[in-house]
């Protein structure tokens, strides 16, 4: 007999889902923390004021607004409507318009559609039309629009911090140009950061004819090139790699993130999910690394390794698949590699191994001879023409002779603590913030967003594609090609010019590029080149206590320290330890414990006599005497946003990702970290279900396999008033995620943020459990059974983060939104009903009617509600760190207490004028923007389902075809399904037997969250299959979330799902 | 005695008073703010005085010439001062009353019209959806082929659009008359009344009009 108890509350002994180091050892704080209703402190008010003070002043406030409300009388302020004068052709007030644009990268451009209203960009998506694209995107471009309406980007042109005008300025520039073009460019120094732009390195070369003496150098903070500089040397030409992850069967990444943190990861994605389907040609994917990663989360076997310790094990690789024989490597199993060598030779021709950017050239190019080897040259590896190297590194440049340096974007003063031996006598620079860089300039031009500027770029597959302007600069910005055409002293200065010429089509063929977003027929021809180089032979060096590895990577949320403005990435959790508004020093559980160091301690870190302080994260599935940092946080200028979030992890970096040699020493001090992932723990419920291969092969249920116990009820006795409106409705609306193609990004979640005007809340509020987030994706941990004994769940704080058992884990991703039950619980318990059922299958939130109660929140099993806790819109941004917020009562904007500000406008708000019209313009205007003491939640995009409705409707005029038919395409996709990558996420007409969802509802994988309440959810979940090797000493019949269910519920459901 | 014999009353007559103090100010706030009160009768004047008597009205101007997006988009927009110029570039071109115009269409410059009909931000409106499956101009904005200068005819309330959406069929009519706003199913009340009852059901069934009264219809 099955055992529900766990549903009930009930304490469990083995219980195995975790989410934290901190659950899983079930502290009292813990555990009180989980039985309360909300966080602590998320109920209380917390700022310098008592609450009876509080109330006091509140109430003196409210007797003035009565007044003010009666003396103006009721009538709303009146407005004015303002036509145009004259109306211009083509346009509808009030539609949404589309275009094709280009977000460039350093090593392509995620093509993309931008959706204005208006005039204003609000919305960018995947390029759908893009050849093989799928509207997919990355998480960086979805946060991009953000931006562009940063109220601290740079805006004015100055010189020596003085402001100046625009044509000064530009006048300026042009005596540049005339004093280097009379010498020659003596003395000229330009640093620019990669770039794929056609139009650019035309410029570079007008530049370079026309100064001959004038320098040119290249720097980026994250070095994408690596793939392109190793491939080079391995074939003996100047090409670059692109990775068929679609076309392989067996994937090996050698410290990989091809999934998260390599350029281009949304392409991988897509690939990836697409070879990795349940079934014959599913894809086997090993991952060797030491930062636990979401491709370490997504492989079927993963080796916890130092980094350091990844060349020699490619290389005892190598030997093994060219039959060389075994090459020990320091604490792996020889049967790991001879297992992995041996699958990745049976699949000769279909296999892959991939080296990471973070690692060396020796990598990369044991990688080429195994794939060399393996015959995957031409296959699964495509050799393309390299994109032409734009200057020397910037290593060789030490400013002797420099008269004028001009730094195009990036950040070198803060990603290099970089500066010239000699100081040059101007440095001129074009930026989109005012920055580190540009507080040392003397010369600052404010730069453009990708959506103001007219641009080209390269893809990763070749194709070249138009960047169009969605909108003028806002603040009178330059783009960088404008700025090269006038320090050139080019006639020609407008930017589209510059890339109509570079492309020098005929208006027609333009015309059509510009619509599709690409240029057709662009792609290069694949080039058939041969292993040339020499496979080479590299040391072991083995990291220990006393000299630690450092990973310096490239951060999920703010790439570089690009986006450490960027509120939405800045409170995006991290995919794997869910922190949010911080970096921290990750480290394994025997380092920690080795070295004395917890969750929270303040270390020093020391590498070759530079230091730097960051507090310690003990990460499950790190490997040993390995300590990640993640790049890109402690700006010092970076707006009001990114200032001062996290440490620089920079001032230790010297230009290799991967360094031994570090010590460390606690500080005594301890930090706050913001981590999102107690929250709304599932406390060992079968949330995500998992199998092997072998099992799907069987057929296997997954809803029967784990839930034929429950309450046997078959007709409640109240009917649902749903199951009567559902007769008359056009549609019925669902959802599948597909558990097996999602990699956890984290994609959906700022799509999500972008379409619905979802709020950032800060690390203060962070911590209180206040985030607003409608789509969060929950990481669970599993481990096997037999390695932890059931005491262990018991220990205390202290001692938790030192368990055995949590070096070795297994990471599970799941999307987790409003499941919009059918008989929902949250709609019985609102007293107002604000939240009730649509005809159409929509559990709805009216927001005008909720008054706050937070019963709602309190009674729904999957915790996907929010609350605003405070306006959110309205705080002021210098208070997105705490730990005090603003009221009305205590602050000022502009000099002016907010109290006199609100008197004379209610629409306010603690936020200075200029940067109020920016957060209105960044706002969808088809989404409310919800104001203090609502409820809100995830509502399947229903502005977009109203939209197609309605435009199918005005279609259908005197006629019946109301309807919206999958099969006609007018069905509308969801924020964050159009978003994903992978393809993971399928919204539909359920009561359309041939639409996608409801076939894939059809599958055995199908399964319902907590499908024992009876709230019967209309999204519904795809278990994940795993692909393991049988030959491989880590093996297991099923996955380590199987295998704990099995323990705590009497061993039942592998019978069941078999009958 | 310390307390006069007319004390006794003292309590009815405070509890009567307070009750009708009371219900005074329940009933005046009632009124006061109702949207009945607030939005209906809004008349303000207008930069230009533009007569919607004489151009829907006398000279017979089709709704859609000058709000020409209505059928597309959620907004019935307000007409550039070019198009106004399309016929006053002939008609009363030198008309003083006309000044405004010229120079809007002149110079681009928006003319400020002043914003009668709203709906609150909360409510997603949309004329497209309306307009083009048979619900008239004049179920809402009442007939403007009659009035100078525009005037809030309907309240507007949530009520004034859910009367219209739980019985679609008592106010829908062919969608060629939808911008006649004096056209009538019969020449007198009662035909109209009939033929309305007779035609308007089968037209939602025809067209399959959803009667939509759930929150996700204005609401999102």
């Amino acid at each position: 007999m099955k055992n529900l108890n766990h549903i009930s509350g009930a304490p469990v002994t083995g219980r195995r889902y975790w989410r934290s180091l901190d659950e899983l050892a079930e502290t009292p704080e813990f555990k009180d923390w989980l039985h309360r209703e909300f966080p602590q402190g998320a109920s209380e008010l917390e700022d310098g004021q008592s609450r009876r003070n509080f109330l006091k002043i509140m109430s003196a406030a409210f007797a003035f607004a009565g007044v003010a409300v009666m003396g103006s009388g009721c009538r709303r302020p009146e407005e004015a409507l303002v036509p145009y004068g004259r109306q211009p052709e083509n346009y509808t007030y009030g539609t949404a318009e589309y275009f094709a644009t280009a977000m460039p990268t350093r090593t392509g451009a995620v093509p993309l559609v931008a959706k204005s209203y208006e005039g204003r960009p609000v919305k960018v998506e995947g390029n759908a039309l893009f050849p093989n694209g799928n509207g997919g995107t990355d998480r960086y471009a979805q946060a991009s629009i953000l931006d562009l309406y940063d109220p601290d980007r740079a805006r004015q042109f100055t010189q020596a911090g003085k402001k100046i005008s625009r044509d000064e300025a530009l006048a300026a520039l042009g005596t540049l140009s005339a004093k280097f073009a009379a010498n020659q460019g003596e003395g000229l120094v330009l640093l620019a950061e990669s770039s794929t732009s056609p139009s650019r390195a035309r410029l570079q070369k007008l530049i370079a004819d026309k100064f001959p003496k004038a320098q040119w150098f290249t720097s980026d903070a994250i070095d994408s090139a690596i793939h392109q500089r190793a491939a080079t040397q391995a074939f003996g030409q100047p090409v670059r790699p692109v990775f068929n992850f679609d076309q392989a069967r067996v994937i090996v990444a050698l410290d990989a993130d091809f999934l998260g943190g390599e350029d281009d990861a949304h392409n991988h994605i897509r690939k990836f999910s697409q070879s990795r389907k349940p079934g014959e040609t599913m894809n086997r994917l090993y991952a060797v690394e030491s930062l636990f990663t979401l491709t370490g989360a997504a492989a079927d076997h993963r080796l916890r390794v130092a980094a350091s310790l990844v060349a020699p094990l490619a290389q005892a690789l190598l030997n093994a698949v060219t039959g060389g024989g075994a090459v020990a490597v320091p604490g792996i199993d020889p049967k790991w590699i001879a297992a992995c060598a041996k699958d990745l030779a049976d699949n000769h021709g279909n296999s892959l191994v991939v080296a990471g950017q973070r690692q060396p050239l020796e990598v990369h190019l044991l990688a080429y001879a195994i794939n060399s080897a393996l015959g995957a040259i031409g296959k699964t590896v495509t050799l393309l023409p390299a994109i032409p190297a734009m200057g020397a590194d910037l290593k060789n440049f030490d400013g002797t002779g420099t008269d004028t340096l001009v730094i195009l974007g990036g950040n070198p003063v803060y990603h290099l603590n970089w500066a010239p031996k000699t100081k040059p006598a101007t440095v001129v620079r074009l930026g989109y913030y005012n920055d580190e860089t540009a507080l040392k300039s003397d010369w600052v031009f404010p730069g453009t967003h990708y959506l103001e500027s007219w641009g080209d770029a390269v893809t990763s597959e070749g194709i070249t594609v138009p960047v169009q302007p969605l909108i003028q600069p806002l603040f009178g910005g330059l783009t960088e090609l404008e700025f090269l055409a006038r320090l050139a002293g080019e006639a020609v200065t407008n930017p589209h010019d510059i890339v109509r010429a570079t492309f020098g089509v005929s208006e027609e063929a333009w015309k059509k590029i510009l619509f599709q977003g690409f240029a057709a027929g662009s792609a290069p021809a694949a080039i058939t080149a041969k292993f040339s180089g020499t496979a080479p032979t590299v040391k072991t060096v083995t990291p220990s206590a006393s000299s630690l590895e450092v990973v310096f990577y490239r951060d999920a949320k703010v790439d570089d320290g690009r986006l450490a403005n960027n509120g939405w990435m800045q409170e995006l959790p991290d995919p794997i330890t869910k922190m949010t508004w911080d970096n921290a020093v990750l480290v394994s559980r025997k380092t920690a414990s080795e070295l004395g160091v917890a969750n929270g301690d303040i270390v020093e870190i020391s590498l070759k006599g530079r230091t730097v302080s960051g507090p310690i994260w003990v990460q499950p599935g790190m490997a040993d005497y390995s300590l990640g940092l993640a790049l890109g946080y402690g700006r010092e200028n970076a707006g009001r946003v990114g200032t001062g979030v996290g440490f620089n992890a920079y001032k230790i970096f010297s230009g290799s990702y991967v360094e031994t040699g570090a010590t460390i020493r606690k500080t005594g001090g301890t930090y706050t970290l913001a981590c999102t992932q107690h929250h709304w723990s599932m406390e060992g419920r079968p949330a995500v279900r998992e199998g092997n291969l072998e099992q799907f092969a069987q057929d296997f249920d997954f809803t029967k396999g784990y839930s034929e116990a429950a309450p046997p009820i078959v007709q409640s006795l109240y009917p649902n008033p749903l199951d009567e409106a559902k007769k008359t409705a056009l549609h019925q609306w669902g959802m599948t995620i597909d558990l097996n193609a999602c990699v956890g990004c984290g994609t959906c979640v700022v799509a999500c943020q972008s379409e619905n005007n979802i709020p950032i809340v800060g690390k203060d509020q962070v911590s209180r459990g206040r985030e607003m987030h409608w789509l969060r994706i929950d990481r669970y941990f599993t481990t096997e059974p037999s390695r932890r004994k059931p005491a262990d769940a018991f220990q205390t704080d202290e001692n938790q983060q030192f368990e055995q058992w949590i070096d070795d884990v297994q990471a599970v991703n799941q999307p987790m939104l409003c499941q919009m039950c059918e008989s929902a619980p949250c709609e019985s318990v609102c007293p107002v009903n604000a939240t009730v059922h649509d005809q159409e299958g929509l559990n709805v939130m009216a927001y005008n009617r909720c008054i706050g109660t937070r019963y709602c929140s309190n009674n729904c099993p999957y915790k996907v509600r929010r609350f605003n806790y405070l306006d959110y819109n309205k705080r002021p941004l210098t208070e997105l760190k705490g730990p005090f917020y603003s009221t009305t009562l205590t602050h000022k904007t502009d000099g002016q207490w907010d109290l006199l500000r609100w008197w004379n406008d209610p629409n306010s708000g603690m936020r200075t004028e200029d940067e109020w019209d920016l957060i209105k313009l960044s706002k969808n205007p088809d989404v409310t923007v919800r104001m203090r003491g609502v409820m809100e939640k995830c509502t399947y995009c229903t502005q977009r389902i109203e939209q197609a409705k309605i435009s199918q409707k005005a279609k259908a005029g005197a006629s019946d075809n109301v309807r919206l038919k999958e099969s006609e395409k007018t069905v509308p996709k969801t924020a964050c399904q159009q978003a994903c990558p992978a393809g993971a996420i399928v919204f539909g007409d359920v009561s359309d037997p041939d639409s996608q969802v409801a076939q894939l509802k059809l599958q055995k994988r199908n399964y319902s969250v907590l499908e024992e309440l009876l709230t019967k959810p209309r999204t519904t979940y795809l278990a994940r299959i795993r692909n393991p090797n049988p030959d491989m000493p880590d093996y297991r019949n099923w996955p380590y979330s199987h295998d704990e269910y099995e323990q705590l519920n009497g061993g039942t459901a592998e019978k069941k799902g078999n009958s | 005695m310390i307390f006069p014999k007319w004390t006794n009353w003292l309590p009815l007559v405070l509890g009567l008073g307070a009750a009708l103090a009371g219900g005074g100010v329940v009933a005046g706030v009632t009124i006061y703010l109702t949207p009945k009160y607030t939005r209906a009768g809004y008349q303000p004047v207008q930069p230009v005085p533009f007569s919607h008597r004489i151009h829907a009205g006398q000279l017979g101007v089709d709704c859609r010439y000058c709000h020409n997006g209505v059928e597309r988009s959620w907004f019935a927009n307000l007409p550039g001062a070019s198009t106004c110029m399309n016929c006053h570039n002939q008609v009363l071109k030198d008309d003083t009353r006309l000044q405004i115009v010229r120079d809007s269409a002149a110079n681009n410059t928006p003319i400020p019209w002043v914003q009668i009909h709203k709906v609150p931000d909360y409510v997603y409106f949309n004329h497209s959806v309306h307009v083009d499956r048979g619900i008239s101009c004049v179920e809402c904005h009442g007939r403007v082929d009659q009035m100078d200068e525009v005037k809030h005819a309907k309240s507007f309330s949530m009520s004034f659009c859910l009367d219209c959406h739980r019985d679609p069929a008592a106010h829908i009519r062919p969608p060629d008359k939808v911008t006649s706003l004096g056209w009538q199913w019969g020449t007198n009340a009662a035909q109209t009344a009939e033929l309305q009852e007779a035609n308007g059901p089968k037209l939602v069934q025809a067209w399959k009009v959803e009667s939509l009264q759930s929150c996700s219809a204005c609401h999102r």
